[in-house]
């Protein structure tokens, strides 16, 4: 049996069968390997959706801008309007205050000096007063018993005029007195103002979104020096939230003002939140790129709209969002611009 | 008769055996020269193919290619996507800056910054790290034909710290992409990063990457986009087209490198006809000798198509194997092979001209055979 097939395998030429056969076979393995080397170029979904304008509003037109999340009241840049060392800071950042509530106190100790020096010229003035008080008592006095006086001979004129001179120069000390207890009261009264102004105070019912001066440094009427500097303390009302979206200059006549917006916070795009209409800022302005680069320069400028986001939606003030604003409708848009032509 | 006529062409194997060597020279000479010229031109198109995801490219209407491109304002993504019918639109960054590897060398490098939140224009494959890593601070993704650039062999390049513009770049990953024509070396980093990687110009989004909505095409969608934004908008197949096309136009490798694949082709189509017209010549005698035993025309026709078919089958198949494994492994060894693959159409289409030639080349040598008469073999 064995020998058989070697027998008939002699028989079978190299060049007539196997060569053919190994030709086959070769064509057959390029085939393989040309196939399956073909390049991937299928395409795939993304990973991580990115936020889709269908999803929003369907089929219908909409206009997409960027926007950022801020507080209703916008943020508030604290200031402080005198100088000096901080001592104390009350809030921390999310903190809710009411209106007038302490922010931060600057170094008080000169004003309280002054307001104690206030008080003791006053206390001065006032014993100015008490002595001038008495002068003018015992002139009134004296004076009297010349005035008790019928006859004109039994006394000089000119101790009747001394007389009553004592009693004007009396009565004009105590005016003097008077004067100066209000002019220190004066003094008080602006130290006492001075002392309060050194605590500064929310000037709303906000949430404290950030603080960055701290007890011992030194706090400016004119913000912190140099470039780029934070403000003091920004505060805002942050219930509810709103939304600044820029749109583009260009796409300003599509936008159908009024009407709700479409929000997806960055990176979580299948979040979709329902924005209200709140306004739209009358003045175009230069976008403001967010790279921070002192160097930026902008030559697009954008339409910004307010919207109001639901509470208790998990966003931050000054989160980046995508947003897609109802376009106007090809009737809408169409009969507008019949309007205008008219 | 067929078995004659095998007989007879394998009978001298010496002659056999240069007649294969002929053919498969030529396969081998064609194809391969042709691959590499079709491989080369497509390095025009590496950069839209190796991104999966979108299949519309949306930029200003004087770029041309995905490296000779003009930057749009930031603006110009929001306009994109309020055009109707585009599912999703995100910025793509694509521009030249200089590295400082920690050697202190300088390399000219692609920066592409992909969007921040969704990663779109990342490529598909990771060799090392995953995609993840580029929302660490700082953190880029270089290509590997790129790292085998930078770095000696064997040299693991995670975390290895480079400098651009004065700003610190960590390297986090590895993308297995195919190297574009300049085989620069790609580094893959998020947007916001990009725009500080590469020194300022006013405006940096180079592209917008789109995708048409279900129901629609790309190229309606691109239509849309054009009329409504100005901008150019193209197709992935399209934009990879522009690529090739612009090698095409702007360099000389369609000249210089289309006639060594023009001379491969004369030379290989030259080879197989001579070497099996000689073949024939070669044989003429017994042809003669076929004839005078009463062998028709018709049947000699048959043993001489049976004898090229055999010839042109093994050659073919020594050839196109060799070429076919010639930049299989090229490609898995060489960095500048990478991504080179030989596109179906070129083996078909050598099979076409090998057996074409032998075939006109038999009928040609024939032509005497069939004219002989049998007599004039006893002469």
């Amino acid at each position: 049996m064995l020998k058989s097939i070697t027998e008939r395998l002699r028989g079978v030429s190299f060049v007539r069968t196997i060569l053919p056969i190994m030709a086959i076979i070769a064509i057959i393995v390029t085939a393989f390997i040309v196939l399956s080397g073909q390049p991937d170029r299928s395409e795939e979904e993304p990973e991580i959706s990115p936020p889709k304008a269908t999803a929003a509003f369907g089929n219908a037109d909409s206009v997409a801008g960027s926007g950022l999340v801020e507080p209703s009241s916008e943020v508030i840049d604290i200031g402080t309007s005198l100088a000096g060392i901080v001592t104390k800071v009350f809030v921390a950042p999310g903190d809710q205050v009411n209106a007038g509530a302490p922010l931060f106190l600057v170094d008080d100790r000169a004003i309280r000096a002054q307001i104690q020096e206030a008080t003791a010229s006053i206390a001065r003035a006032k014993a100015a007063r008490d002595t001038a008080r008495a002068l003018l008592a015992t002139a009134r006095q004296q004076s009297a018993l010349y005035s008790g006086i019928e006859d004109e001979r039994a006394v000089s004129k000119q101790e009747v005029i001394d007389r009553s001179g004592a009693v004007r120069t009396a009565r004009a000390q105590l005016a003097q007195a008077e004067a100066e207890i209000r002019s220190a009261d004066a003094a008080r009264a602006r130290a006492t103002t001075d002392l309060n102004r050194l605590t500064v105070r929310a000037p709303i019912t906000a949430e404290i979104l950030s603080v960055n001066i701290r007890p011992g440094e030194y706090a400016n009427p004119g913000g912190q020096q140099g470039g780029g500097s934070e403000p003091y303390m920004e505060i805002g009302t942050t219930d509810p939230l709103h939304i600044r979206i820029d749109i583009d200059e260009n796409e300003i006549g599509r936008v159908q003002l009024g009407t709700d917006a479409v929000i997806s916070p960055r990176g979580e795009a299948n979040r979709r939140i329902q924005a209200q209409f709140v306004r739209a800022e009358p003045l175009v302005t230069p976008k403001t790129s967010l790279t921070n680069a002192a160097t930026e320069r902008v030559d697009v400028r954008v339409l910004q709209l307010i919207y109001r986001i639901p509470a208790d939606q998990g966003l931050f003030v000054g989160q980046q969002i995508d947003a897609f604003v109802r376009a106007k409708t090809g009737e809408n848009f169409s009969a507008e611009q019949a309007g205008d032509s008219q | 008769m067929t078995w004659i006529a095998i007989r007879m062409l394998t009978g001298d194997r010496q002659k056999f055996f240069g007649l294969l060597f002929g053919v498969a020279f030529s396969t081998l000479l064609i194809s391969q020269q042709l691959t590499i010229f079709i491989n080369l031109l497509e390095r025009g198109a590496t950069a839209v193919y190796n991104i999966p995801t979108a299949d519309i490219w949306v930029m200003d209407p004087v770029s041309r290619t995905p490296d000779v491109a003009l930057p749009m304002p930031s603006t110009a993504l929001d306009k994109v996507r309020s055009v109707n019918g585009v599912e999703w639109a995100s910025p793509l960054l694509r521009s030249g800056a200089t590295i400082r590897t920690p050697e202190g060398d300088l390399e000219g490098v692609t920066v592409v910054g992909v969007d921040d939140a969704t990663l779109i224009g990342l490529p598909k494959t990771f060799i090392a790290g995953h995609r993840e890593v580029l929302y660490e601070p700082d953190s880029v993704v270089i290509d590997s034909s790129g790292a085998a650039k930078l770095f000696p062999p064997g040299f693991d390049p995670i975390g290895v710290r480079l400098e651009l513009n004065d700003r610190r770049a960590v390297i986090r990953g590895i993308v297995d992409v195919d190297p574009s024509f300049t085989s620069q070396v790609i580094l893959y980093t998020r947007y916001s990063n990009a725009l500080a990687y590469v020194p300022g110009t006013r405006n940096r989004m180079t592209f917008i990457l789109a995708n048409a909505s279900d129901g629609l095409t790309a190229k309606q969608v691109g239509e849309r986009i054009t009329d409504a934004t100005g901008l150019k908008a193209r197709t992935r197949d399209e934009f990879a087209r522009d690529g090739i096309d612009f090698i095409v136009e702007n360099t000389g490798i369609p000249i210089n490198f289309g006639i060594t694949v023009a001379l491969g082709f004369v030379v290989g189509v030259a080879i197989v006809g001579l070497t099996f017209s000689l073949f024939i010549r070669d044989n003429i005698k017994q042809f003669g000798a076929l004839k005078a035993i009463g062998v028709t025309n018709a049947k000699i026709r048959l043993m001489v198509a049976a004898q090229a078919l055999l010839v042109g089958l093994v050659g073919y198949g020594i050839g196109i194997l060799l070429a076919a494994i010639f930049i299989a492994l090229g490609s898995i060894n060489s960095p500048d092979f990478k991504g080179f693959y030989t596109p179906w159409e070129i083996p078909v289409l050598t099979a076409f001209v090998v057996l074409t030639m032998i075939m006109i080349t038999g009928w040609l040598a024939l032509r005497s055979v069939l004219k002989m008469e049998p007599a004039e073999v006893f002469r």
